[in-house]
């Protein structure tokens, strides 16, 4: 489990990450949800010790990262899958950072089998593609067994087959009990990976909570209807007060339930071909919603 | 701390510009001095000719050294592995320690070989010419001891100038530029200024006296020409190591 409280951190003037808190829970994914530039690399390299933070604290299992002797057995952390010399072999890679904190080499064949790169395990990182990169990146994170994993963007840039095995590896990790944070700029790609979401905006929460409360908080809905009388019916929801909108042959109904709606039908004899409940992209109810972040920092910022 | 050396072994062993690197170290100064000896004039040589030629290569020797120092830091920057090495090891001076403790006595070694390789073919090289036996010379040991040392000393150098720099060129001009030029051109000018005397006060200049097989008159002697040296380089790597412990990885 991981704690991070108050976190804060400057460069120069700039506020990168804003008095952050949040926790990340063992067996699930949670999802580091924020665009780019939002602060979420800076906190993760915050949380392990690289860069220096202003304020704030980040705990693991209740230890800070920088009190564990060999921090690879706890924590496995993926920051960039291009952080590897191009001219070493990926099992010479793996074998440095085994030996750092007194894995065996037994270890480093291991994980290399684990994430399928047995047979280029003598070849030069500098040759691998980015979707073998972050395979040898999964492996160093795996070194260790640890019961916490962090990865910054680990699907940028991968094919879908890459994003899909990513993504199997990822649930596997959280069902074995490890506590996961992954971070994206997508919420589409969360959707997909994540079961729980830390979303930020300019360094500052906006909220922490499942995939799903998120998406019905900030996603738009609308109820769809097709009838027979669905001229009939757009009169009746209209003199109600309802806000409808009518297509060929078909009628959206906005702000209310699929309930409203076909009560409203059952009760004057309307026959329904279809009533259905519609949910808005997810990109859109992330933007909406990392906009009134902007926003609200904009009307802050100025009232200061 | 083992698991930190042992580590900062491979990191430097597993990259191929890394040994690369170390055999030119051995190999430029084993060229100079094996090649001086072998064209060198019969009646010219005595006891301190070969000993002569293997310290005089010493100064090239530790330079290359030196760039290797620099390099073992350096490409952790310019390749993103400082930090995965961070995030292995938290204690920053412990990885500071470690490196050193590693490029210390690679310097050292590589050193070593160009004194023992130098010694048995040059002495080769000298019984097949039509010289007369040769003494030995007493200041041959101490001057190869030192030598060996500067080796250490010098690789620990470029590594604190990587450290402070993150880059290789600057790192590796700065390393090469202070005992050629900046040393020269100081050194110059105090003397101008007081009196030739401050010469010994470089400390570059007076590592590399240390090695000399006769020493300047005016120095610190072998063994204080080579502390005074490692005093600067300790305190360089101080700022260094201060240097990697606060700013942002
Ligand atoms: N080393 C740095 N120096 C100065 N500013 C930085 C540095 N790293 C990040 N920033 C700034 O901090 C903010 C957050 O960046 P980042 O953490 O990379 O966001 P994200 O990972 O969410 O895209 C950005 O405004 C970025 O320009
Ligand atoms: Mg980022």
């Amino acid at each position: 489990m991981i704690t991070v409280e108050g976190l804060t951190k400057k460069y120069g003037s700039t506020v990168a990450v804003d008095d952050l808190s949040f926790t990340v829970e063992p067996g699930v994914v949670t999802g580091f949800l924020g665009p780019n530039g939002s602060g979420k690399s800076t906190t993760m390299r915050c949380m392990i010790g690289l860069d220096r933070m202003q304020a704030g604290r980040a705990l693991f299992d209740g230890k800070s990262y920088s009190s564990l002797r060999a921090p690879l057995h706890e924590v496995g952390t993926l920051l960039d899958a291009g952080n590897a010399h191009s001219g070493r072999t990926a099992r010479n890679h793996l074998r440095w950072m085994a030996a750092s904190n007194g894995l065996p080499v037994k270890r480093v064949d291991e994980v290399l089998e684990i994430v399928g790169l047995q047979q280029v395990a003598k070849k030069r990182v500098g040759q691998f593609s980015l979707g073998m990169k972050q395979r040898l990146g999964i492996a160093s994170v795996l070194l260790g067994d640890p019961r916490v994993v962090i990865l910054d963007e680990p699907a940028n840039g991968l094919d879908p087959e890459g994003i899909r095995w990513i993504r199997e590896m990822l649930k596997h990790l959280a069902l074995q009990g490890r506590a996961v944070l992954v971070s994206s700029h997508l919420l589409s790609e969360m959707a997909l990976i994540a079961d729980s979401l830390v979303v930020i905006g300019k360094g500052r929460l906006i909220e922490q909570c499942t995939v799903d409360q998120f998406i019905s908080r900030h996603a738009k809905k609308w109820v769809v209807v097709r009838s027979p009388q669905l001229g009939n019916l757009v009169d009746l929801a209209r003199a109600k007060g309802l806000q409808v909108a009518t297509n060929e042959n078909t009628a959206e109904f906005h702000g209310v339930e699929s309930a409203v709606v076909g009560e409203l039908a059952a009760g004057n004899g309307i026959v329904l071909h279809e009533l259905s409940t519609q949910t808005g992209s997810l990109e859109d109810a992330f933007l909406e919603a990392t906009a009134l972040s902007v926003e609200y920092h904009g009307l802050s910022e100025s009232a200061t | 701390m083992i698991a930190t050396i042992r580590s900062e072994w491979i990191k430097l062993r597993t990259v191929r510009s890394n040994v690369t690197t170390a055999i030119v170290a051995v190999l430029i100064p084993l060229a100079i001095s094996l090649l001086s000896v072998t064209f060198m004039g019969e009646n010219n040589i005595d006891s301190g000719t070969l000993p002569g030629f293997i310290v005089g290569s010493g100064s090239v020797a530790v330079l290359l050294i030196g760039v290797l120092g620099v390099l073992c830091v350096t490409q952790e920057y310019s390749q993103g592995t400082i930090r995965l090495t961070l995030a292995a090891t938290p204690s920053r001076p412990r990885v500071y320690l470690a490196k050193a403790v590693v490029v210390a006595l690679l310097g050292a070694a590589l050193t070593g070989l160009v004194v023992l390789i130098g010694n048995v073919v040059g002495s080769a090289i000298i019984d097949a010419r039509d010289v007369p036996a040769l003494d030995s010379n007493p200041d041959a040991a101490p001057a190869f001891l030192a030598m060996i040392l500067m080796g250490a000393v010098v690789a620990v150098l470029g590594m604190a100038i990587g450290a402070l720099t993150r880059n290789p060129p600057s790192a590796i001009t700065t390393l090469v530029l202070w005992p050629l030029l900046v040393e020269g051109i100081v050194g110059g000018l105090l003397s101008l200024a007081f009196d030739d005397d401050v010469a010994r006060w470089m400390p570059f200049q007076s590592g590399l006296n240390s090695m000399f097989l006769e020493l300047p008159e005016d120095g610190f002697g072998r063994w204080g020409s080579l502390g005074y040296f490692a005093a600067w380089v300790l305190f360089v790597s101080l700022i260094a190591e201060r240097s990697l412990k606060r700013r942002d990885a």
